[in-house]
């Protein structure tokens, strides 16, 4: 039962206490490039969430194998494998999501939220736990891109899950294919899908979302910096970037 | 000795890891391939059917315009008489490459435009691919421009905040029809 | 003159229509977290740059004369984040043993690079336009430029920002993103430019 309780909360921590878009601030580049349209950032949650969960699992079988020296290649080795596949049966079976993530299907392995889940979970825990770990933060990585997306497409476009049926057709013979608002769809404020509005939504949404965690007493979001990033063992500045920067000007 | 063990065993490990990674992935590749090449065909198919309508069969040839290369399928009816053409033009725009398959009969007249692959702003530029811009060039004939305000015949209706897709549209369609024309001509 | 012609219009979309940062949201971590200060954002540009091109220079052929070769184009991102970190790896040693003073100004940031998307980015993207050597080295120099451009650009946004009274709901992460957004904007504003000039 004990055992249990914890596996819940490895899961739920990575919806909302630390989802990793809204409090971690990692994965901000594809949160922001996939969020055009609602339909490929389900998409993209999903094909990272996959990738998430399988590398999550195969580093926590192999955390006491892999030397730590050589251990963050082996990670990217095997984060590049699991995002090559998932891009290999993307293209095979749902042609028109690879057309619609473009360049941001293979960026995948770069995406901090992975190789920051192997350091700091997968790499020192059972790989019951890494795998729920890996599925609560690629649920909250996706939610977070569907709120985003959501907002973004209905004001940006005045429509909502257009090119849904892509993703659906895959499992079943369907034609819903997505809502068009009136109104809207006819006066859609462009700038929304645009780069600036990317920014702005995202801006907006941390600040909603420090509201809510400060109501409860939590810290706000912010960029951590060296603490959140994935590298900071390799790396030769231990501690802020901005102190190091510091230290050697003078 | 210790120092030698020291660097192989990581690296023995990371080259174990990277074949065992490589091997999975040429596994997947090959369970993959053929379907990836299928999809790709059969939307290239279904692509040329929507632009030549009415047409059962295809035969392709190469043409050379300038320096280029360009595919050109002649579209067969059921009695293997042509009945128009369909040609793949690519061109740059905001987002990146386009490629555009045109439809022609055989007089010429445009009777098909499909957007194969673009990557623009979902909401501007993507609106290429909606049938009412699409629409703008049936019928039409020889090069076109892009206006905001079509007067005359040869005028596309620009998309709204989406003229350099527009534009690349219509480069590609001109493109195309320069390559019905120089298939025309060499089967003369 | 055609080729100089093409040259100079891939490296203007690079910079400007195109901007890595700001258009095509590659490289945000770098462009959020390192760029308080002119100087630091700077840096970590110049690393950028010269890690992009050093990238490019060593994908290219290893993409054309052994993955297309033999049919290996599967390979190709395991192989390109491979080769990034290791090329990363090196330079850093390389700097940090022979040349003291650029490991001090630009070294420091090499890590950071190795996970940054826009370096992977930018080798993926040469090869999905099919772009010739010339053509990919200029674009990864136009990137990197681009990056280097909206770096400064914005951190003298944010050295402003320090001194102005911000409502506390948007103090910190969100005011950036803010000022992000308006920087993206002015952007914008390059659009449509590159074509009229080079028709």
């Amino acid at each position: 039962m004990a055992e249990k309780k914890s596996l819940g909360k490895e899961f739920t921590k990575g919806l909302v206490a630390e989802n990793p878009v809204l409090r971690l601030v990692l994965g901000t580049c594809p949160t922001l490039a996939v969020s055009t349209s609602v339909s490929s950032a389900i998409g993209m949650g999903l094909a990272a969430t996959i990738v998430l969960i399988c590398s999550n699992i195969v580093i926590s079988a192999l955390r006491k194998v892999i030397p730590s020296k050589v251990r963050i290649p082996a990670y990217i080795v095997v984060i590049a494998s699991f995002v090559t596949i998932i891009q290999l049966i993307v293209k095979a079976f749902v042609p028109a999501l690879d057309s619609a993530l473009g360049v941001y299907l293979p960026l995948i392995v770069v995406n901090c939220i992975i190789l920051g889940r192997a350091e700091a979970f997968a790499s020192k825990n059972a790989v019951l736990a890494s795998a729920v770990d890996g599925l609560g933060m690629g649920v909250g990585f996706t939610a977070a891109l569907f709120l985003m997306a959501t907002v973004r497409e209905v004001l940006g476009a005045g429509t909502f899950m257009v090119g849904i049926n892509d993703l659906l057709s895959v499992f079943s013979d369907t034609t819903f294919n997505g809502f068009t608002i009136p109104f809207l769809s006819e006066n859609p404020m462009i700038i929304f899908v645009l780069a600036p509005g990317g920014f702005f939504v995202f801006g907006i949404m941390i600040a909603l979302s420090n509201m809510l965690a400060e109501k409860k007493g939590k810290k706000r979001a912010e960029l951590r910096g060296c603490e959140a990033c994935p590298m900071a063992s390799t790396c030769s500045m231990n501690g802020s970037c901005e102190e190091k920067d510091k230290e050697v000007s003078e | 000795m210790k120092n030698i063990k020291e660097i192989l065993v990581p690296a023995f490990a990371l080259f174990l890891i990277c074949l065992v990674a490589t091997a999975l992935l040429g596994g997947t590749n090959e369970l993959t391939a053929d379907k990836i090449a299928q999809v790709a065909e059969e939307a290239a198919a279904k692509a040329r059917m929507s632009v030549c309508e009415g047409a059962v069969d295809f035969q392709s040839a190469e043409i050379n315009v300038g320096d280029s290369v360009y595919v050109c399928y002649t579209a067969l009816d059921a009695e293997g008489n042509s009945i128009g053409y369909a040609v793949t033009t690519q061109d740059k725009s905001y987002g990146g490459t386009i490629e555009v398959m045109t439809g022609f009969d055989t007089e010429g007249k445009i009777t098909g435009v499909e957007i194969l692959t673009i990557s623009d702003t979902p909401g501007l530029g993507m609106n290429a691919k909606s049938e009412n811009f699409r629409n703008n060039y049936l019928g039409k004939t020889g090069e076109l421009t892009v206006s905001k305000t079509p007067t005359a015949e040869n005028e596309i209706q620009a998309i709204t905040g989406a003229t350099i897709t527009s534009d690349a549209v219509t480069r590609c369609v001109n493109a195309a029809t320069a390559v019905i024309e120089a298939a025309k001509g060499g089967a003369n | 003159m055609e080729m100089t012609k093409e040259l100079f219009s891939v490296l203007l979309t690079a910079i400007l229509t195109q901007n890595f940062v700001l258009a095509k949201f590659l490289g945000i971590c770098p462009f959020l977290g390192v760029s308080k200060k002119v100087k630091t954002a700077s840096g970590m540009s110049l690393a950028v740059i010269f890690v992009m091109v050093l990238a490019t220079a060593v994908t290219f052929p290893i993409n054309k004369y052994l993955l297309v070769k033999f049919n290996l184009e599967y390979l190709q991102t395991i192989v390109f984040i491979l080769v990034i970190a290791a090329l990363v790896q090196l330079v850093e040693i390389v700097l940090k043993k022979y040349m003291k003073s650029l490991y001090n100004a630009l070294g420091i940031y090499l890590p950071l690079i190795t996970t940054n998307c826009a370096v992977l980015g930018v080798v993926l993207l040469n090869i999905e336009s099919n772009y010739s050597f010339a053509t990919s080295m200029v674009n990864s120099l136009g990137a990197g430029l681009g990056f280097l451009l909206a770096m400064v650009m914005f951190a003298g946004v944010r050295e402003r920002l320090e001194s102005c009274d911000i409502p506390k709901a948007l103090q910190g992460l969100p005011i950036t993103l803010i000022a992000a957004s308006l920087v993206s904007v002015s952007f914008l504003g390059f659009t449509g430019v590159v074509e009229s000039i080079f028709g």
